[in-house]
């Protein structure tokens, strides 16, 4: 059980990912670093299916993807986006109903397990007395939890976060973040991109780094955040340490 | 709260249902002559007493069931085209079916001057629906984002219309002003013929545009949210833009370019019952229509006995709805 990439080439006009090979273990909490423009996200779209790939596979249990019915993958896969879209006149609740969307047909009539699968992922991102609040009436920090709970409620093995903390100040950043090792905790495997490496160690059972649209290396945090590293992948001089409070690799330039 | 806006979607529709009823009555009876409500019913349920059978069923009965009609497709033109778009202030012209049509009228009357009128709606439906083609192949060979399809909607809508004024300027057409009038929205002069050419393919299109609600709910969230929920993005994009094209352009096939009613009708539902398209579409289709039967009655009754194109009242009202919406929209744009 896992998701696979056979030398995917996917991208855009001008960028082009290089025959990336890549294996993300059932259960892991996976996240994907490297400078900007690395592809990091281009990975992340080709197996949300937000991008097609122009050459390789994504094997999804060992079965491609584009083989499969959109429906059936949207009950494996689920997806936080860069910049979610926040809908007009939207509440909180029909918000996170959407995600069930892949268990319904397409008149989107709702069952008394739906119901239950949104008022549980209300529960769990701590949402329920925003409940009938309109989503675009909500703080950064609360939306992004409103998307959260779409993903939870949508009841996918695979929950793929795309850079989930840009624009949100320090607290709720460790708030999407302990919500999505919540998620790990839970049985799901989770696969995020992040900038912040110190909180990518922190996280993290597995680190992938990519540069210039490759694979540079795969493995623990600890092993992986290395001073070599740094230079060769960032170009910058710095000193790794263990953080004083939970112990991961943290940097510090120099 | 399910329960509160469910119940609060029931009593919008019959409120509006009301006032469909009531202004659908009041257009029967303005105009040049006014025809007193007791007498439009006599003559309507066919009972005793005096009728003005002549009026109403000759002219004022199928030119308002017109309105409705074309208020309703292009309110829900309006909503879908929002919905792909992603932007409020997206309207069915956007996607170029306005200029486009208007376009094929003048071209028909400089290349073909002899034709017969009756053609006209068929003329300007097929501009309308190439005009849509020429802008959707474009957008789709340079990937379909929606700020690309709406860039590329006025671009090919502006070149319809600098088309449209170049042959106004300098043709010697003696019988500019038919197709002028058309080309302000106006509903003089049609009747049974006109309303029997679109209202079953109008409403065909909208009971396919209802069933489709939920799928536009998904696609409202962005490419990458309605791909990870399951749905055929492009797929459903490209029937969903067939819709609202040809809702509209049979629209102002025979009811010329009404402006402003696909861009204020589904705001208008949006405020009353919300974002959900199940509730959002038929609401904005009463209001659309409410819209067009208010204007054409308005136009009739104003300054009777002349009479002021539909089309100048809603924009009349429409261009500072617009500007308001400009003004109140500044925090949605950013989400």
């Amino acid at each position: 059980m896992s998701i696979d990439l056979k030398n995917i080439q996917s991208g855009y006009d001008g960028f082009r990912l290089k025959d990336v090979s890549l294996q993300i273990a059932r259960d892991s909490l996976t996240v994907l670093i490297g400078p900007n423009g690395c592809g990091k996200s281009t990975l992340l779209k080709t197996i949300s299916r937000e991008l097609h790939p122009r050459g390789g596979r994504v094997l999804l249990d060992s079965k491609d993807v584009t083989q499969q019915r959109s429906k059936l993958v949207a009950r494996q896969i689920s997806v936080l986006p860069q910049h979610p879209v926040v809908p007009p006149g939207i509440t909180v609740e029909q918000l996170v109903g959407y995600g069930r969307a892949p268990y319904q047909n397409l008149l989107g009539l709702r069952s008394s397990e739906d119901r239950l699968r949104v008022e549980d992922a209300l529960e769990i991102v701590d949402l329920s007395p925003l409940k009938d609040k309109l989503v675009s009436a909500l703080s950064g920090g609360q939306r992004q939890r409103a998307f959260v709970a779409m993903c939870i409620a949508q009841d996918t093995p695979y929950v793929l976060f795309d850079e989930p903390t840009s624009f949100l100040d320090i607290r709720y950043q460790y708030e999407v973040l302990d919500l999505m090792a919540t998620l790990h905790e839970q049985g799901k495997t989770v696969v995020a991109v992040l900038h912040d490496i110190a909180q990518a160690a922190r996280y993290a059972t597995d680190l992938v780094v990519m540069k210039d649209a490759q694979v540079r290396a795969v493995g623990k945090p600890t092993d992986i955040i290395t001073e070599d590293m740094l230079s060769a992948v960032y170009g910058i001089d710095a000193r790794v340490y263990a953080d004083p409070v939970t112990g991961t690799p943290a940097v510090s330039a120099l | 709260m399910r329960h509160a806006s469910s119940t609060r979607l029931i009593w919008t529709l019959l409120g509006l249902t009301f006032a469909a009823i009531a202004v659908f009555l009041w257009s029967l009876s303005a105009g040049a002559v006014h025809i007193p409500i007791a007498t439009i019913i006599n003559t309507l349920f066919d009972l005793d007493g005096p009728k003005q059978s002549f009026i109403i069923n000759k002219s004022r009965l199928p030119r308002s069931l017109l309105a409705f009609c074309t208020g309703g497709s292009l309110a829900l033109s309006g909503a879908i085209v929002q919905a792909l778009l992603r932007n409020p202030l997206a309207s069915p012209k956007i996607i170029g079916i306005n200029s486009g049509a208007a376009l094929g009228v003048l071209l028909t009357f400089i290349l073909a001057p002899t034709l017969n009128l009756n053609w006209l709606p068929v003329v300007a439906a097929c501009g309308g629906i190439l005009a849509a083609a020429a802008i959707f192949t474009v957008a789709e060979i340079a990937t379909v984002s929606p700020a690309r399809l709406a860039l590329v909607g006025i671009a090919i809508g502006m070149t319809c219309d600098a088309a449209v004024d170049f042959i106004l300027a300098t043709s010697e057409l003696y019988e500019v002003s038919a197709p002028l009038v058309w080309m302000t929205g106006s509903l003089w002069n049609r009747g049974w013929a006109h309303l029997n050419a679109v209202w079953p393919l109008l409403v065909g299109l909208s009971a396919i545009t209802l069933l489709y609600s939920y799928r536009l709910d998904l696609i409202r969230l962005g490419t990458a949210q309605a791909t990870s929920l399951g749905l055929n993005v492009r797929r459903e994009r490209l029937v969903l833009l067939a819709l609202a094209t040809l809702l509209a352009a049979l629209s102002v096939s025979v009811v010329g370019v009404l402006g402003f009613v696909g861009l204020m009708a589904p705001h208008i539902a949006r405020q009353m019952v919300g974002g959900t398209h199940r509730g959002l579409l038929p609401v904005a289709m009463l209001v659309g229509a409410i819209l067009v039967v208010v204007a054409d009655a308005a136009g009739r009754a104003l300054f009777a006995p002349l009479e002021v194109s539909a089309g100048i009242l809603t924009a009349m009202f429409g261009a500072p709805f617009f500007v308001f919406l400009l003004l109140s929209n500044t925090s949605e744009a950013r989400g």
